[in-house]
């Protein structure tokens, strides 16, 4: 039979591949107009409450932004954006909001309990904890600094 | 005019920066959660080195929308924690800046949960 | 009778006496839409999860094989089923409404051709004189246990494969199957199914007299904690959208002119090329297709050229170039007669990039389209090498790159 090498050669060389202008120009699109939201709900919360400092609006616009991306998810919206836009909507804080809102919505026929509770971080959950780890590290370095 | 403009940056920042992600997700086939890994330790290593504010200035929400934003939130949290509050805060400090998105991310998770189901797909 | 090292030939004829398939709605708007017997309009079909559903499918597919066989449960010698979901679940659950005896058969996708493989060695040897082969599966509940949420917003890769929702079943046995026998099965056919539901009913009535849940409602009786809200629902469905819970249907002025027959066949050997992607399904199986071909050829001494067409499960489109290369390269050329059940199954407009796959895809086409083309007499022997790639969630990770295996069964039709 033909050498195992050569067909995972010839596999390489001939499986298709993602149209890569199309998907970055609709990565970039969609990401920036959903950067645009986020900047837009900013300004309208500092319009709205004055005597807002900048790091409360800034954390408000995340709030509502994971609030949006968690209600496109659980309508069936957000996954639809996501076949478009790829990295466009996965990598805005309303993809991580998919990303722990979608398992918990698959699972939550396996009850509130082993489902929706056990499960929501099977696809968040590295984040999670990546970000503690590095943050207590990034503490550390303060401590010294 | 200038409104424009702001939102023009924040616009080719955000953008740019999830084009760099699909770039990424065509050339290696990444999955979803090594991708934010990846651009939440971005942001929370520039910020450690202190170029965080500086493209904060510039671009604004172009770069706190998407992950990096949460990255950066942990990192200058556990630093001012670590300033004030010593050991304790150094450990303590990142997760509190970054509580309020993952308190709302696992409120909205529970209660949508609760209410709708996942529908399956035609395309 | 063994032949060669890998295949067998039936000594006694084994016939298909019915075969009859389920689909979801996006299979419905596939090349192959018309020619199943059932198309939903709704892939969750009344039920709770779309496990149950496919497992609903599953038992509604056996009960239209055999009510279309015109054969009584206790008639029925041996099942053999399987699906995609872990341990077997969605046959392990239909098994229950049947008591009949169950031989549960997993190789990924092609659990099919195994199945009928075993069927017809069973009925010629002897040890059964009517089989079931049957399997399932359903793109919500693969989608779930090997890859990830439904509502999870990623993109799918140019490679991947689009898992079919669908059941079907086939009928071996050993007894010819006549003109007659087939008009009265099909006018019957409702009456039939509605028979052998509340049989199923009486049953569990007498098994368990204290469950209440039994009342009328089939769906209900062995599953524990159905709570009033999910009855009160299926209610208000069945009300409000009856065809979203319609019961399964057939075709009753189809007539067959030829009958099919399962004239051997060659159980395939595991194949690791070490490719390790798991969303390059087709690459990983097409060296098994080729190595159980080869040694089909080989064992019978038969060119690609004696079969009107030679059908692989599911390669998908770049499988099938794949596929056609390495048989290409052991200097086997194709004329014209390969075709792929994957890439054929879905319209280039329904997105779904290399086509279709899953236990259901391979079942599914076979018990439509390739059935009915050997009936009227289009094709007189066709032989289909379903694939499939054994990994599982766990293994990807482990590093370990996809083993695939297939199995090739010849079909031939003969004057009814």
């Amino acid at each position: 039979m033909l050498d195992k090498s050569d067909y995972r050669e010839y596999v390489a060389k001939n499986a298709p591949r993602s149209p890569m202008l199309r998907s970055l120009v609709a990565a970039f699109v969609v990401g920036g107009l959903i950067c645009c939201i986020g900047e837009g709900i900013k300004d309208a919360v500092s319009a709205i409450f004055p005597s807002m400092t900048e790091e409360d609006a800034g954390a408000w616009t995340t709030i509502i932004l994971i609030f949006i991306g968690s209600f496109l998810t659980a309508i069936g919206v957000y996954d639809k954006i996501g076949r478009f836009a790829g990295g466009g909507s996965m990598i805005p804080i309303t993809g991580f909001a998919n990303s722990v809102v979608s398992p918990a919505l698959e699972y939550n026929r396996e009850g509130v309990f082993f489902g929706i509770c056990a499960k929501m971080f099977v696809i968040a959950g590295p984040i999670i904890v990546f970000g503690v780890v590095a943050g207590i590290l990034a503490g550390t370095v303060g401590l010294f600094v | 005019m200038e409104t424009f403009l702001d939102y023009l940056k924040v616009f080719a920042v955000g953008g740019g920066l999830c084009a760099v992600g699909q770039l990424l997700i065509n050339k290696t086939g990444m999955s979803s959660a090594r991708i934010l890994v990846l651009f939440m330790l971005l942001g929370l290593v520039t910020e450690l080195v202190g170029a965080f504010s500086y493209i904060k200035g510039f671009a604004s929400s172009g770069v706190t929308v998407p992950i990096t934003g949460f990255g950066s939130n942990l990192a200058k949290g556990a630093m001012q924690g670590a300033k004030e509050g010593g050991v304790l805060g150094a450990v303590g400090g990142g997760l509190k800046a970054a509580a309020p998105g993952i308190s709302a991310v696992i409120l909205f998770g529970f209660l949508f949960a609760l209410i709708f189901r996942s529908k399956s797909k035609k395309i | 009778m063994k032949l060669g090292r890998q295949s067998f030939v039936s000594d006694r004829p084994v016939y298909l006496c019915s075969s009859y398939t389920i689909v979801g709605p996006k299979e419905g708007d596939g090349n192959f839409g018309e020619l199943f017997d059932t198309v939903l309009k709704d892939d969750l079909w009344g039920e709770r999860s779309y496990e149950k559903a496919e497992s609903k499918m599953h038992r509604e597919a056996i009960r239209g094989g055999i009510c279309l066989a015109g054969r009584r449960l206790d008639e029925i010698d041996l099942m053999l089923a399987g699906d995609l979901l872990n341990e077997l679940s969605a046959s392990g659950l239909a098994m229950r409404y049947f008591k009949v005896p169950f031989a549960g058969l997993y190789n990924a996708c092609s659990t099919f051709s195994e199945g009928i493989l075993l069927g017809t060695a069973l009925i010629d040897g002897g040890a059964a004189n009517t089989v079931t082969c049957s399997t399932s599966s359903h793109f919500a509940s693969a989608e779930r246990q090997y890859r990830y949420p439904l509502e999870l917003g990623n993109q799918r890769t140019p490679t991947s494969q689009w898992t079919v929702t669908g059941a079907g079943c086939s009928v071996l046995s050993s007894i010819r199957p006549t003109a007659e026998e087939d008009a009265v099965n099909r006018a019957d056919f409702s009456e039939k199914m509605k028979s052998m539901r509340e049989n199923c009913l009486e049953c569990a009535k007498n098994e368990d007299s204290e469950r209440k849940n039994g009342k009328g409602d089939e769906d209900a009786f062995p599953s524990t904690g159905m709570r009033w809200a999910e009855r009160i629902k299926r209610k208000i469905l069945k009300k409000l959208r009856p065809d979203s819970v319609a019961d399964p249907v057939c075709d009753p002025n189809y007539k067959r002119s030829r009958v099919v027959r399962i004239s051997g066949g060659t159980f395939g050997k595991v194949t690791d090329f070490g490719i390790n992607d798991e969303s390059n399904m087709g690459g990983a199986m097409a060296p098994a297709a080729a190595d159980t071909l080869l040694a089909h050829l080989a064992d019978t001494g038969r060119s690609v050229g004696d079969y009107d067409a030679i059908f692989t499960g599911d390669l998908g489109r770049f499988g099938s170039e794949a596929f056609e290369y390495i048989m290409k390269r052991e200097g086997v050329t194709f004329p014209g007669n390969h075709l792929d059940c994957g890439a054929l199954f879905y319209k280039p407009e329904q997105e779904t990039f290399q086509g279709g796959s899953g236990a259901g895809c391979v079942n599914t086409v076979f018990n439509s389209y390739i059935v009915k083309r050997l009936e009227s007499g289009e094709w007189k022997r066709v032989l289909v090498l379903a694939t499939g790639a054994l990994l599982n969630k766990d293994t990807p990770l482990q590093k370990e790159t996809i083993p695939g295996v297939s199995h090739a069964f010849v079909a031939e039709s003969e004057p009814l």
